[in-house]
């Protein structure tokens, strides 16, 4: 379970202070599909970035089965980050130089997996969303659509219980939009609490629960 | 291990002008430290080795290397050479009388250092060490003739001059009875002199003064009281202190070694700026590789990880590039060694190899990778260090 007690955060940009987060209590439950939805600025990445351990809170708290984020060092972050969440950006993030096999591979390499399994694996989800035959290319070679799909098989690469994507369907068409929620709505299926934040309504409906978010708070 | 170093393989690909400037700066750094230092032990060991052929022997000269008396020549007499000659431990004592005189060949003039020697006991001296190529030595009861250095025959005159052939010294006609063997490097001096009888030295070139003596011992452990009893008797016969010199090859070649020893460190010194060049060199580039990546370390992180595994990739990165400068260094040092070898023997006509020593070049490589990881350091850090949601939004 995923909970937010008093979460708030402020950036300070130079002299001025931005309240991206203003007390923000939310839970989420295991195996839940929750969209987060807002206008841009209403702060939902940064409460994505939050749950996803990319970022830490300037009070109150995030619980993630029980752990207090906050308390954990930076190693202990990023091996939340690596074993429990996978995240899913709207820009891609793929690493350039690395095709999409040794791109699904990578978290798996910082896990410490065995090269021989890392790479079986990888193989393996990559034909699971669709891409069993463009395992060598590079992000470069392919279209946003296909790089998001490997995005996704990166994300699920440590097989985490918490699958967390920010506008994932933000640089894609509505049909390649369609096959990413597709195949967000499959992992959800599968028991994984899947998170999305997105401005598009539409894309909102397909998930479980919706919240809407404005000016750093989750309204009701 | 092996994703990691693929991992480094592309981002060094990616900027390969980048990465082959880095590698060149590295690559001058040591080859110009390995080249100095091949050159260095090719020097020492073409000096010292030749002395160490001699070490036996004490060389008396009738002036002190002081500063400021440089020019205070005297010389020695036949008293001096027979008082040498019976100090316990001295085997041979060859006394040479030499003047510069004028030499004619063939209608040609040179200033020629001309030396007088005793045939017997300059055999018994240098025999072993210098042979001639043509003809023979000259013998006790030789009359106007004479045997000539390498460069005499071959270098100086137009015309090449050999055995039987007769040059004039002085006015007077000598026949040549024999060719010395090339020496070069510390005996070049032997190349271009012309060996006469001592005898004709004095009563043709009105020459007796004794310029040098060299003296051979028995027990090399001795040489050095020997040539202390040798200051002492000469001094005594011209009643004056500190008048001659009497070095021995050992402390000559002690002498050698330890200004060898200063000429390398220095030139060392020199190379090793071309090294912290190449320092900062490195720095530059893994910082920039750094801020260029910002945005994909903070992907890195984001999907897992830690700290060190950053660190670790930009070290590497590091350690790889500086790595191969110093392979390729070596090489280039080992290329300019053998070049600047070559240069010598053109030009100066002394015979320098380099000697290329294995503990070099594994120095060398680990010199450049020891300065690439210490280099690669602060960036690398820099970039383990990123908040990795602020890295991911860099773009």
């Amino acid at each position: 379970m995923i909970r937010t007690e008093n979460l708030t955060k402020v950036y300070r940009m130079g002299e001025v202070e931005v309240q991206a987060l203003r007390e923000v209590n939310l839970e989420i439950q295991d195996g839940e599909f929750i969209a987060i939805i807002g206008p841009s600025g209403s702060g939902k990445s940064t409460l994505l970035n939050m749950i996803g351990c990319l970022d830490t809170p300037t009070s109150g708290a995030v619980f993630i089965d029980g752990i207090d984020t906050g308390k954990l060092s930076e190693n202990g972050l990023a091996e939340i980050r690596r074993e429990k969440i996978g995240f899913i950006f709207q820009q891609f993030n793929l690493v350039h130089t690395l095709n999409a096999l040794e791109n699904v591979a990578l978290p798996m390499f910082f896990a410490g997996v065995k090269r021989e399994t890392r790479l079986k694996r990888a193989e393996e989800l990559l034909a699971n969303v669709g891409l069993g035959n463009r395992i060598y290319h590079k992000p470069s070679e392919m279209s946003g659509g296909e790089q998001q799909r490997v995005a996704i098989a990166r994300a699920l690469s440590n097989d985490p219980e918490i699958v967390i994507g920010d506008e994932p369907t933000g640089n894609v068409d509505t049909k390649t939009g369609n096959t990413i929620m597709d195949i967000l709505e499959g992992l959800n299926k599968e028991g994984r609490t899947v998170i999305v934040v997105t401005h598009d309504a539409e894309i909102a409906a397909r998930a479980g629960r919706t919240k809407r978010m404005r000016d750093g708070r989750v309204l009701d | 291990m092996k994703d990691v170093f693929l991992l480094v393989y592309r981002n060094i690909k990616e900027r390969k002008a980048r990465a082959a400037l880095t590698i060149l700066g590295i690559m001058v750094g040591i080859g110009a430290v390995v080249a100095l230092i091949s050159i260095g032990f090719g020097m020492e060991e073409s000096i010292t080795g030749e002395l160490v052929e001699m070490a036996d022997v004490i060389m008396v000269t009738p002036m002190r290397m002081e500063l400021g008396s440089i020019g205070a020549f005297g010389s020695f007499t036949d008293r001096d050479l027979e008082a040498v000659k019976r100090i316990g431990g001295v085997k041979d004592a060859v006394a040479m009388m030499g003047t510069m005189e004028e030499v004619e060949y063939r209608g040609e003039k040179f200033m020629v250092h001309v030396i007088g020697t005793d045939p017997k006991d300059v055999g018994a001296l240098f025999g072993a060490i210098v042979k001639p190529e043509e003809g023979r030595y000259l013998k006790a009861n030789d009359h106007k003739t004479c045997t000539i250095g390498y460069s005499i025959a071959n270098d100086y005159f137009d015309d090449e001059i050999g055995v039987n052939d007769r040059i004039t010294i002085n006015g007077s006609k000598f026949r040549v009875v024999g060719v010395l063997e090339k020496q070069g490097g510390f005996r070049s001096e032997t190349d271009s002199a012309i060996y006469i009888t001592a005898r004709d030295s004095v009563s043709i070139l009105d020459n007796e003064d004794i310029s040098t003596i060299f003296v051979r011992v028995r027990n090399i452990g001795e040489a050095e009281e020997i040539a202390a009893e040798i200051e002492k008797r000469i001094d005594d016969n011209h009643k004056l202190d500190d008048f001659t010199s009497a070095m021995t090859m050992g402390s000559a070649i002690e002498q050698m070694e330890s200004i060898f020893g200063v000429l390398q460190a220095v030139l060392i010194a020199i190379a090793s700026i071309s090294l912290i060049v190449a320092a900062m060199g490195i720095m530059n580039t893994i910082l920039m590789s750094v801020m260029e990546r910002t945005h994909e370390i903070g992907v890195m992180k984001a999907i897992g990880a830690k700290n060190r595994n950053i660190l670790f990739l930009f070290l590497l990165e590091a350690g790889v590039v500086s790595a191969i400068g110093g392979v390729c260094g070596c090489i280039v040092g080992v290329i300019g060694a053998h070049a600047i070898s070559f240069g010598i023997q053109t030009l100066f006509d002394v015979e320098i190899a380099a000697i290329v020593k294995p503990e070099v070049l594994l120095g060398g490589v680990a010199v450049a990778m020891l300065v690439g990881i210490i280099s690669g350091l602060y960036p690398a850090r820099k970039a383990s260090k990123m908040s990795p949601v602020e890295a991911v939004r860099y773009e």
